[in-house]
Parts: C-alpha cells; structure tokens; sequence
C-alpha cells in the first residue's frame, strides 16, 4: 500500500477505525449457521460471476439490490453474524438517500418502526448555543416520502437486509413462470477469503470454512472487507490517507429521564474539560454520547467503567440512573483508494512488463475480472457527519444497478467504468468535508486554533460566524458533476425524492415504484406542459422515440382527464415535476411554447441523468446515453 | 443553564449575517495559508490578510463599524 501524504501534516499514532468493543453488557446479536460449499469436499473450483466479499452495510445492500433485481451473486461473510461481534453499533445515522434506498429494498418499514426520527440538531460553546438546524425546514427533505434522517443501530439494518435476502431468494425460487430462475443472492457465513491471486486476469480466491478450504474465480468481485481491506495490499492500490490525534470515547447508554429526541453537539463542553461531546438518541431508548478525549488519551483508562460513569455524572448529575450498554474508545483517520475499479487483465499485463516477461500475456479483456471497492474498502472517513455507512449504501446501490444491467445484456460491459467516475468523486467529496469538520473539532495549536476561538466568540453574537462553526455536515446524496451518463447540458446529476405519487386508479404510489418497475432500465418521466397538456402528435412522437430505447415511459399527470396512452401516474402536487426541477432547463433550448413537453429521465438509482423543455434531439440523445453503453 | 441566542437586530453598516458563498471553504483556505507557519509569521500573515481584505470593502464606514464589532467580542469574552 502506497501512502501519499497530503498538505497537513499529523503526527502518527495508533489508529482504530472500526469501533473497538471495550465494555458493557453490549447487543445481542443473531447468529447464522456456517456455510460449507460442496468445492469443501470436492476439490472442484468454483466460479461465479459476481463475488462479495465482507457482508457489512455496502456489501449486504448490494446483495439485497442484486437479488431483487433478478442477479445471482454469492456473499461471503468472515463470522457468523451482523455488527462486530459483542460489540457496538458502528453507525447510526441514515439518511433521507439511504432511507429511499431501503425502502426500495424493502426494508424501510422495519426501520422506520424500530429507529427514532430526528430533524433538529443544535451545537453548543461552553453555555451558548451557537448554531441550530431543523432539516424539517430546508425545502429538498420534504419531497420525500423518508424523513430526514433515522437514527438506528447499524447492526438492525445490516439483520433487516439479511433476512430481506432469505425472503427474495424464497420468492425468486418458487417463481415457477421463470425456468430460469437465479440461484439468488447466497451469502456464506464463516468463509473468510484466506488467499487472493491475479492469475492473468482471473481473480482467484482460497476461502477458509469451518470444515476446510476451497478455491473460487470470479469475473466481478467487490470488495466490501472495510477499513481494513485486504485487497487493497493484494492489488497494491495507491490510497491518499490522513491520521490525527484526536481520541473519542463512547458510552451507549439508557437513562431514567429523556433528553430530548435532537442532535446535541457541544464544541466545548464545560462538563468534559472543555472539549467535544456528541449527544444522539437511537433505538430501544439507547443513547449514544461521545466524548472528545485528550489527544493520545489512554484508551483503557479512558473507557473504565468508573472513569465513564463519572463523566456522564457530570454532564447528567449524580441523581440520573445510567445503565451503560456499550463503551468504546476510538480514533479516526481518513483515506481514499485512488481508483475504485481495478482490472485485472491491466494488472496482470502490469506484472508481466515489471517481470521483463517475453510472452505476449494481453489478456482477453472481456474474460478479465474487475474489483470494485465499495464503502469503507473505498474510503474511510471521521464519524462527523454520518458520511461513512451513508456513503457505503450509496456506493452499493449505484454499483447494483449498473452489475445488473450488465448481467441482464441492457448494458455493455463499458457501463461498469462509470462506477469509479461518479462514486470516487463522491469519495473524495466525502473526504474533503469530513476532514474539515475534523479539523474544526482538533484544531492544531496555533493559528487554527485561534481562528477557531475568534469564530465561536463571534458566532455567539453575529450569524455569518455561525457559517463557520463546523460540528459535521450532515451526509447528502452526493451529485455527480462528471459522470458519462448524464447529460452535458446537465451541470450536476443529482438524486431525486422518492415522491409520494397516486396510480391512476387513486392507490398510493411512490418513485420507487416507477424506479421498481423500470428495473435497470432507464425511466423517462413526461410531464406535458405548463399545464400537464399532452397533444396526440406528442404521444405519437414519445412512442416513435421510446421505441428505439430500453426506456420505460411514464406520463406524469395532475389530472386523471390529463391521461394519455402511456403508462400514467397522478402527481395532483406537482412534487415530482418540482423535484426534477424541469421548470428550470439546463440546456439553453429554444423555449418553444407550442408544443413544450417537459421531461426528465432518471436512472434505476433515482439520479436525473437529464432533462428537457420539448420532445426531440436532446431527448433522443438522453436516452442513447444507455444505449451507448450498451453498443 | 444554557442560553439560547436570538439573531441581533440590524446594525448600523457592516452586515452580520452570512454572505460566504463557501464558508467551509474559505475556512481551510485561510488554516491552509498558514500551516508551517511560526506565531511571528502566522500574525504577519493576518495582518497582510486584513489589509487585504480592508481595500476590498474600502467603505470607512464599514471598515469602522467592523473595528468596533471585533472590539465589543474582545470586551464581552475577557468579562
């Protein structure tokens, strides 16, 4: 592993990403039955054409979305369970995207009912509040059908997927209509991959069992492994990294009074010598708070149980009853891989030029695997924000789509380098926004820290300081500025809502259904004009032009009297046309007011990719994006 | 007992509300400008910089009223 430093530099220290168990009753967590392949016994080499290894949230969301989208691929899972075992709950926050995701999986009901919704978040300096949110306001949240955020225990969401997986697998394989039916998403617990090897091309794995070991190839594999990702030595990707000294400790805790259902954050907390702490509530009235520590603080003696109880005495008094669920210390560093795609057949031709080698070893590039790298195997970032498993679910969902359209001959095999443009530019946003909020929370002796001081003394008494107070900005749909699927005229590709809409017989609807229904297939959404208005010639043109296209088309109406002949849905709140913003063209079209139809057309994962004023060459173009793909 | 801030009224000249087009932004650009710096230059650095920015505004008024504004936080955090 290559490091490449950037401009700050820290001073080294031990680093523990992933939240370490130290005390507590914790979580019970379930436990699966180990998986022994038939290759155990018969020595045969397995091959499958999409391998996971690491069932996290990335791994196990992509899983779930392969699975409901009709691709087999096979999981495999180092322990026997969710979550670290008789550890904690890693993340907590999830987002509005992350939400919209589940829901389109299937899940989201069961989070919605275990998990607490919050909107409010209010940072504080010594006494004074500085700064407060309420994302219940900013207008973009409210398109949606999922709140804001949900606080939960990322175990809960990583148990739901896996049990979502049990039911699709069920459904797919009673699905009798289908002859061909997949084998479904297969995940193997207890089969930890022991060896990796390049061998011209082929990704080649020693997986370990309880009752011993066998060999896989794969054509793609992703890696979900986490921060700790093997693979990244394995296939010697250069990462760009950062490591601070900033040291936290965290009590899970139940308590017998509430504090209210909001974000606390404290820059300087009187109650923790003038430090960090974090205040959060999740699931079963459990409340996560995190404490900034000394930089390089002992991490045993912070994280004693009489050292903990006597910090939250502190910040809740002596008379409020603590019962202590977990209690972990961490430090956090950031790093991103440079390239989130690697091919082997690239790496192979690699070797063979490093080892002088005289044969021609050009490998087939359409028999090569790829390694994707997804969620925390991609890019490790500070807690600040939610921006880590947020990400990870992102990064699965945009990977899916995209495997499966490929699985499925919509889309050629050269749709795939899309996944590293979009996704590594989220990455490094990721990164970048983290890193800053790190650097506000452990500002360097000197100059940051005196500009850090003269902003909370400013904050305190005039809004724009406020700006620059940095407790964590909150995880976001990331927008692609650059991606090979949208449309130029587009400046960004952004994430739209999933919209409540009604079907036209009055049955509640919603974008992912349309999204559902489209599969990996691009969905054209058209709205009419200004007032839903959609003319014959217009249907006659839609048709002419879908025809050619993979396309679903939808026409998006305010009034059932507005239906036309294509598929058709009720938006009476006109929140979907605002949510795609085609009131607002990117392109500088001639607004032609006779005969505007307005349009968009988003991919499976609910990005616009572009959008329109009027039926003709951008459209036909928009929708050969895929098309191009696929030649 | 925490105190809860109410937004200050309009003030005379210089505004105090948020205009950054990119606060987190220019917050790492200024840290950035002055890693690997000694106190001695980091203070001659802010010095260059306030000046700079000063001729940006020009307006005296404004330029007195933000003087005034930086003394009163002074004031208020040594009490």
């Amino acid at each position: 592993m290559q490091l490449k430093s950037t401009s700050t530099p820290y001073s080294p220290s031990s680093i523990s990403n992933s939240y370490q168990f130290s005390q507590g009753n914790g979580y019970v967590l379930p436990e699966y039955a180990a998986v022994v392949p038939q290759a155990v016994h018969s020595g045969a080499v397995e091959h499958h054409r999409i391998l996971i290894v690491g069932g996290g949230l990335a791994g196990l969301t992509l899983a779930c979305s392969l699975a409901q989208l009709g691709v087999a691929c096979v999981l495999l899972d180092e322990d026997n369970t969710v979550g670290v075992k008789g550890a904690s709950s890693r993340g907590i926050c999830y987002t509005q995207k992350s939400l919209e995701i589940f829901d389109k999986l299937g899940i989201y009901e069961r989070i919605a009912a275990k998990g607490v919704q919050w909107s409010v978040g209010r940072t504080f300096a010594g006494d004074d509040e500085v700064y407060s949110f309420d994302l219940k306001q900013q207008n973009n949240f409210s398109f949606s059908q999922q709140p804001a955020f949900i606080n939960i225990q990322q175990f809960y969401n990583e148990g739901f997927l896996v049990e979502r997986i049990g039911q699709l697998n069920a459904t797919h394989a009673s699905d009798s209509t289908n002859p061909s039916a997949h084998t479904g998403a297969q995940i193997r617990w207890n089969n930890r991959v022991k060896h990796f090897a390049n061998n011209d091309g082929i990704a080649t794995f020693t997986v370990a069992t309880p009752a011993g070991e066998y060999q896989a190839t794969a054509d793609y594999v992703v890696d979900a492994t986490g921060s700790k990702s093997p693979f990244r030595k394995w296939l010697n990707v250069s990462v760009t990294a950062k490591q601070g000294d900033d040291r936290w400790c965290i009590a899970d805790v139940r308590f017998n009074t509430r504090p209210p259902t909001e974000r606390h954050t404290w820059i300087e907390a009187p109650f923790n010598d003038h430090r960090a702490v974090w205040q959060h509530l999740m699931a079963d009235d459990v409340w996560r708070i995190d404490y900034q520590m000394a930089p390089d603080a002992d991490p045993a003696y912070v994280s004693r149980e009489d050292v903990v109880r006597e910090r939250l005495a502190k910040q809740f008094g002596a008379a409020t009853k603590v019962d202590i669920v977990w209690v972990g210390t961490y430090a956090y560093r950031s790093e991103c891989v440079d390239a989130m795609c690697v091919d082997l057949a690239a790496q192979s031709v690699l070797q063979a030029a490093a080892k002088k080698s005289q044969k021609n070893t050009l490998p087939n590039a359409v028999h090569s695997s790829q390694v994707f790298f997804i969620g925390d195997s991609a890019k490790v970032v500070s807690p600040f924000g939610a921006r880590g498993g947020n990400t990870g679910i992102a990064d699965a969902d945009n990977l899916a789509w995209k495997l499966a359209a490929v699985m499925h001959g919509h889309a050629a095999p050269s749709l795939m380098q899309s996944y590293h443009a979009e996704r590594h530019e989220a990455a490094t946003t990721n990164v970048q926004v983290t890193n800053r909020t790190a650097r506000f929370l452990r500002p360097a002796d000197g100059a940051e820290k005196l500009f850090r001081t003269a902003t909370i003394a400013l904050a305190k008494q005039h809004a724009f300081a406020r700006a620059l107070v940095n407790t964590g900005r909150m995880a976001v749909a990331n927008p692609y500025s650059a991606s090979p699927l949208s449309d130029k005229a587009l400046a960004l590709s952004t994430s739209v809502q999933n919209v409540a809409l009604q079907w036209v017989d009055a049955s509640p609807a919603g974008l992912n259904d349309l999204l559902r229904w489209a599969q990996t297939r691009p969905l054209l959404l058209v709205f009419g004009d200004a007032q839903g208005q959609l003319a014959k010639a217009q249907i006659l043109l839609l048709r002419q032009i879908t025809q050619s296209s993979s396309a679903r088309a939808v026409q998006v109406v305010a009034q059932l009297g507005q239906v036309r002949v294509l598929e058709a849905v009720l938006d009476s709140a006109n929140l979907l046309r605002q949510a795609c913003a085609v009131d607002k063209p990117d392109a500088t079209q001639a607004l032609i007011l006779q005969g505007t139809c307005y349009w968009a057309v988003l991919r499976p994962d609910s990005y616009l990719c572009a959008r329109g004023t009027h039926l003709g060459a951008a459209l036909v173009s928009a929708l050969k994006v895929f098309a191009k793909q696929a030649s | 007992m925490t105190r809860r801030l109410s937004t200050p009224a309009p003030i005379a000249s210089a505004s105090v509300h948020n205009q950054f087009s990119d606060a987190d932004g220019f917050y790492e650009a200024l840290l950035d400008a002055h890693a690997g710096l000694n106190p001695a230059q980091s203070a001659a650095l802010n010095a260059r910089l306030i000046l700079l920015l000063a001729n940006q505004i020009g307006d005296a008024k404004v330029l007195t009223h933000c003087i005034a504004l930086a003394r009163e936080v002074q004031i208020a955090s040594n009490e």
